[in-house]
């Protein structure tokens, strides 16, 4: 059994090493520092706290950040390959037997990098999954990949306090001692090629939501096609919403306190109509703009003299799955680009797209976009 | 003094993760420990071990020069399936919605492996190009 399992020794490849290592772990370790950063900034669009005033504009803000946290994701995933080739090796090192300080130390470094490889894997299969809508778990996905966004960036930060004279020393041996090797790929080679597939993979998939790469993203979860010209993230039957939505009674409630109104679709139309150009944005990365026509949400408000500075409670009419309700803060609500949308590029909602009403408000996640809109309430 | 200061951050990000954690209970926890171990041991036990096989079988076929081409090229070519293998897979996608997953992947995949085969090939014929002059 003991000579089955190899020692670290027994892994001659050139290639592998701190040289290699390091170089690749500097763009993993941007790659990572952008997921956080931007996923960061994605849950903050949940629940905005007090001290960051998080607003309309730019429309196209949200839709970048989120573009860049799954572009950047999908990057990582061929370097965090190659990186863990190139240390796997050290995996069969023999811990030392004395002394305990000796002992400790080590035991304490494994783990941390136990925490770094298991938290840092997690974070791109499930967001890998995430993306193409497949949830084989027991957890929440949102507050799952948060929490492990924590461990993970936490383990590298930690990771790179152990091993920053390492990584001083990969640099500073500079290049010499590389592509003379007669073993098979040098480091060079090996860098070099993380780095191509790394860039490809980001290119590959980027046009669900860079319009211009579109035709090359072969690997692109969605194509930028779907009813209306627009991709649909949940359709009406997945939410449960087709027979309320479609329902030829249906009126929308709007209150504040207790002023309320009911409208019917036709009446909605008769209202003055606004048509903005904003993009839809996903968590999952994709994004696409649209012309979207109807209602602005304050001249809706108006109607029931909500206050200026009212946040609205919107609820769907869906019966399934999360987000039924989002709330719409006052800055959004101020903003004459933020439509209760009836039609959509020109033709009227399609029951996925939200029929008979829906959100549309720049700068938004799409899961906090409701659709099949049951009512609206100001809030204080 | 640096790696002090970046050690004690790391440690409090860790600390406030396992925070956000603390509410999710038995059935939970156990999925999220399944899917961190899950990964380590499928990158450490089946990905990495197959690697090195193959290393050893290319080191048998190959000589030094056209082995550094083909490693290269089984580089790009293993790391990116890899980080497509979300479309790759028969998993994901909604029968209801022919908006998502719309794209004929493995097609694609076809065509971007003998991309990588037509690459490798020349490049090691052009090495040998250059060795006989």
């Amino acid at each position: 059994m003991r000579a089955l399992i190899p020692h670290s020794e027994d892994f001659t490849s050139a290639a592998r090493g701190p040289a290699t290592t390091a170089r690749v772990g500097v763009w993993l370790g941007v790659a990572f520092a952008i997921c956080f950063v931007t996923g960061y900034w994605s849950h903050l669009q949940y629940a905005p706290p007090a001290w960051l005033p998080l607003g309309p504009s730019p429309s196209w803000l949200y839709r970048v950040t989120q573009g860049l946290h799954v572009i950047s994701g999908v990057a990582a995933i061929p370097l965090l390959l190659v990186k863990l080739w190139s240390v796997f090796p050290r995996l069969f090192e023999r811990p030392p037997v004395t002394p305990f300080r000796a002992v400790f130390l080590h035991g304490l470094e494994r783990l941390s990098v136990l925490l770094l490889v298991g938290a840092g894997i997690f974070q791109l299969v499930s967001g890998s999954l995430n993306v193409v809508q497949w949830y084989p778990w027991d957890f929440s996905f949102r507050a799952t990949h948060e929490a492990v966004a924590w461990l993970s960036i936490g383990a590298i930060v930690v990771h790179v306090a152990v091993k920053l004279p390492v990584i001083r020393t990969a640099f500073d041996a500079g290049t010499a001692s590389v592509d003379d090797a007669g073993a098979g790929p040098s480091r060079r080679t090996v860098v070099r090629a993380a780095l191509v597939s790394s860039g490809l993979a980001a290119l590959l998939t980027a046009g669900q939501t860079v319009p211009g790469l579109r035709r090359i993203s072969v690997f692109g979860v969605r194509d930028g096609s779907g009813p209306q010209g627009l991709p649909v993230n949940r359709t009406a039957r997945a939410a449960g919403a087709v027979a309320a939505a479609s329902d030829p009674s249906y009126v929308l409630q709007v209150r504040s306190g207790e002023r309320q109104v009911a409208l019917t679709r036709d009446q909605l139309a008769e209202l003055p109509q606004q048509t903005h150009r904003l993009p839809i944005a996903c968590v999952e990365g994709w994004s696409q703009t649209a012309e979207w026509t109807g209602p602005a949400v304050r001249d809706l408000l108006a109607l029931v003299d909500a206050p200026d500075g009212s946040s609205v409670l919107v609820r769907s009419m869906q019966t399934r799955g999360a987000f039924r309700t989002s709330v719409l803060p006052s800055a959004f609500v101020a903003d004459e680009r933020t439509l209760l949308a009836l039609k959509l590029n020109g033709e009227d909602l399609s029951l996925d797209h939200g029929f008979p009403c829906r959100i549309i408000a720049p700068n938004r996640p799409g899961v906090l976009q409701t659709k099949w809109v049951r009512s609206l309430e100001a809030r204080a | 003094m640096i790696r002090g200061f970046l050690g004690l951050a790391g440690v409090a990000a860790i600390g406030w993760g396992l925070w956000l954690l603390r509410d999710d209970g038995l059935e939970r926890w156990r999925s999220q420990a399944i899917w961190l171990a899950g990964g380590v041991l499928a990158h450490d036990a089946v990905l990495a071990p197959l690697v090195v096989l193959l290393g050893v079988a290319a080191a048998r076929v190959w000589q030094p020069r056209a082995r550094a081409v083909v490693a290269a090229g089984f580089v790009v070519w293993a790391t990116l399936t890899v980080a497509v293998a979300n479309v790759l897979l028969p998993i994901g996608g909604r029968p209801d919605n022919p908006s998502l997953m719309n794209r004929p992947y493995v097609v694609a995949w076809l065509v971007f492996t003998a991309f990588v085969i037509a690459a490798a090939v020349i490049a090691a014929s052009r090495g040998r190009a250059r060795d006989r002059v």
